[in-house]
């Protein structure tokens, strides 16, 4: 079950692609959002979370990803959630992040969905 | 009718060179209204007045309801805060201004007491005009619009974020109560319980202990691994527990979160974590309810098939013996018991009279009584001396019984025209004997019970004669021991060899009918605490 959080990034053609590990809470997400923004601010647009590794999240650090969709929106960017666990796939649709994110089964998926 | 007053050239100069930068503010509110951060909104804002009033040198600062201190929106120099600081110092003055031709502030108050000051200072060779006066305030009022626009779009969000959250919490609670009924025997349904209560109500992590008494059994941390602070009760701690079995469950979960630092946990939260506590006292209690059942189910099965085992093992009637009446009865506590009684002819013309106890009841008390009585048979078909079949039964049984499992016996053998009766007591309740002359004689043992030692014993076995009017009485100790509702035993109230020889009966049946009707008296509406059997023989 999860472990403490943790994360890895890699750009792969301009998209940004995080991976986290652990419970995706307050700590989770700021440590998203600030992967985020480093590249947001040097023009990345689209981006990939891959929660492979996190089988929980709360609604605190669903907050941090709705805030990245939002400045991706703004921005004409996008986003795609990859690996998700169950439990956590049907809190984003609770939580209407589908409507605004895209889903894919794996990394590779979500290249080709924003391709 | 009074005339309109004629406009001035000056005056429609005045209006002109206004509505023309009132255009020019409001291509850029399309932009302003999207904004979605208080820094954008600022950025956007001051983007549309410098494009509306180039000569001028303008910034933006914010402060926050309750706050002195002044922030930048976009660009706004360390001079323009400080002269908003300076300007709005008076607290009373809603709106101050300071401006003159040569700059200033202007500050307005926001909807939600929090205020956007704009400073001013004219490039080299202009001045601020009346019309710039008049477009600084028109935009500030249109700030304050957007403003208002942008907090409430916030708000909305927020709640539409909270009704959301709300709808997951419920869905979670059903489904997680689903998830741990649906748990098999070794997975953990306190665990999953507890990976939801510290999402659902955004806890930092939490712990679920287990105690057995005061010792603890079983301690499980969400997240794995993280460091438990205890933190001092109240907003930053949270628990639940309930009792099962002889164990007791504990939930604790620390550090409320929020975006704006460490929350405090709410009635909502508890009574979330109560709830998801409730469905695993309940999902536990229905396992262990229905594991209840299947195991009563499990025997019962074993029951029915131990009992038709034994229905036809023990005799549906006793042979009549000419010369003789003889009864006999068993009456089991259990649906199964653990006494065997039999009666029957052997190929030399003597009757076997047999009356025994399996230590233990059920399933395996009858499964020896199966295997006691195909010995028997087999033994005593053979005509051997009692004493030496005692001493091969004893071997048998050993064999095939467990530790815990012997049998006590008393088997006798009739020879019915003579009245002589060779028997062998192995560790029995001694049978009783009338003589016609009221007298009770005793056939006590002649050896241990058997089945019970990994040991050549030698039994002991004993000659009587069986006269005309003499009785025999070979019975278990469910009847002197049967008990009435204050624990008392029969055997106290009525002793055997006493009731025995005050007895008048007409008939073997008759006897037995007696016996059982009077232990069954004594012993009342208490349950029968021991199997019951007897068998009766006396001489016509």
């Amino acid at each position: 079950m999860d472990q403490e959080f943790s994360l890895t990034s890699q750009l792969r053609d301009r998209r940004l692609v995080i991976t986290t590990s652990g419970y995706v809470n307050n700590t989770g997400g700021q440590a998203i959002a600030t992967e985020f923004d480093r590249h947001f601010a040097q023009g990345v647009r689209e981006v990939i979370i891959n929660l492979a590794g996190s089988k929980v999240v709360n609604s605190v650090g669903m907050s941090f990803l709705l805030e990245i969709l939002e400045k991706l929106q703004d921005a004409g960017g996008a986003m795609v959630f990859t690996n998700l666990d169950p439990a956590v796939d049907k809190m984003l649709t609770i939580m209407g992040i589908f409507s605004i994110a895209g889903k894919a089964a794996t990394v590779d998926d979500a290249i080709k969905k924003l391709s | 009718m009074p005339s309109a007053l004629p406009v001035t050239p000056d005056e429609d100069r005045f209006t002109g060179q206004l509505s023309s930068r009132i255009g020019i503010l409001q291509q850029g509110l399309r932009r302003i209204s999207r904004s979605s951060t208080l820094a954008d909104l600022g950025a956007c804002s001051l983007e549309a007045l410098r494009l509306t009033v180039p000569s001028m040198e303008t910034g933006l600062g914010y402060r926050q309801k309750g706050r002195k201190a002044w922030e930048a929106l976009g660009e706004c120099s360390a001079r323009g805060l400080t002269e908003l600081r300076r300007a709005s110092a008076d607290a009373a003055v809603p709106n101050p201004a300071t401006i003159g031709k040569r700059g200033g502030c202007l500050v307005q108050r926001l909807a939600d007491d929090s205020s956007v000051g704009l400073f001013v200072r004219p490039h080299r060779g202009f001045s601020v005009t009346d019309l710039d006066l008049v477009t600084f305030r028109l935009f500030l009022q249109l700030f304050d619009g957007a403003y208002q626009e942008m907090a409430f779009r916030k708000n909305e969000k927020s709640l539409v974020f909270s009704l959301n959250h709300r709808i997951l919490q419920l869905n979670s609670l059903i489904e997680t109560g689903i998830e741990v009924s649906r748990l098999t025997e070794n997975q953990s349904p306190h665990h999953l319980a507890l990976i939801r209560a510290v999402s659902l109500v955004n806890a930092s992590r939490g712990v679920v202990r287990v105690h057995s008494g005061k010792r603890l059994r079983e301690e499980y941390v969400f997240p794995e691994g993280s460091p438990l602070r205890q933190t001092p009760g109240g907003a930053g701690r949270l628990e639940s527990s309930f009792d099962f079995l002889d164990h007791s469950y504990t939930f604790v979960l620390y550090n409320k979160e929020s975006r704006d630092g460490r929350g405090v946990f709410e009635e909502t939260d508890q009574l979330l974590l109560d709830a998801l506590a409730r469905q695993v006292h309940a999902s536990m209690e229905n396992r262990y309810l229905h594991e209840q059942a299947i195991e009563k189910e499990r025997i019962e099965k074993e029951l029915n098939v131990a009992t038709s085992i034994q229905a036809k093992i023990l005799p549906d009637a006793l042979p009549k013996i000419r010369g003789y009446g003889v009864a006999g009865v068993n009456i089991p506590s259990k649906s199964v018991g653990g006494d065997y009684y039999n009666c029957f002819e052997l190929p030399d013309g003597t009757y076997a009279l047999v009356v025994a106890d399996v230590a233990g009841k059920g399933v395996p008390a009858a499964l020896l009584v199966s295997s006691l009585h195909a010995y028997l048979r087999a033994f005593l078909e053979q005509a051997m001396p009692l004493r030496d079949l005692g001493s091969r039964l004893d071997k048998s049984l050993y064999r095939d019984s467990t530790d815990d499992k012997f049998v006590t016996a008393f088997i006798a053998r009739l020879k019915p025209t003579t009245g002589e009766i060779e028997y062998l007591n192995a560790g029995h309740n001694p049978a009783y004997l009338l003589r016609t002359d009221g007298s009770i004689e005793e056939l006590p043992n002649g050896g241990p019970p058997l089945g019970i030692l990994n040991l050549p014993i030698v039994f002991e076995s004993k000659r009587i004669t069986i006269s005309k009017g003499e009785q025999l009485l070979i019975y278990t100790d469910g009847i002197p021991e049967a008990e009435n509702e204050h624990e008392e035993f029969f055997e106290t109230h009525h002793p055997l060899a006493e009731y025995f020889a005050a007895q008048k009966p007409a008939s073997a049946d008759a006897f037995i009918k007696k016996l059982i009707a009077d232990v069954k008296q004594f012993a009342g509406s208490g349950p029968q605490s021991d199997d019951i059997t007897a068998i009766y023989l006396r001489r016509i």
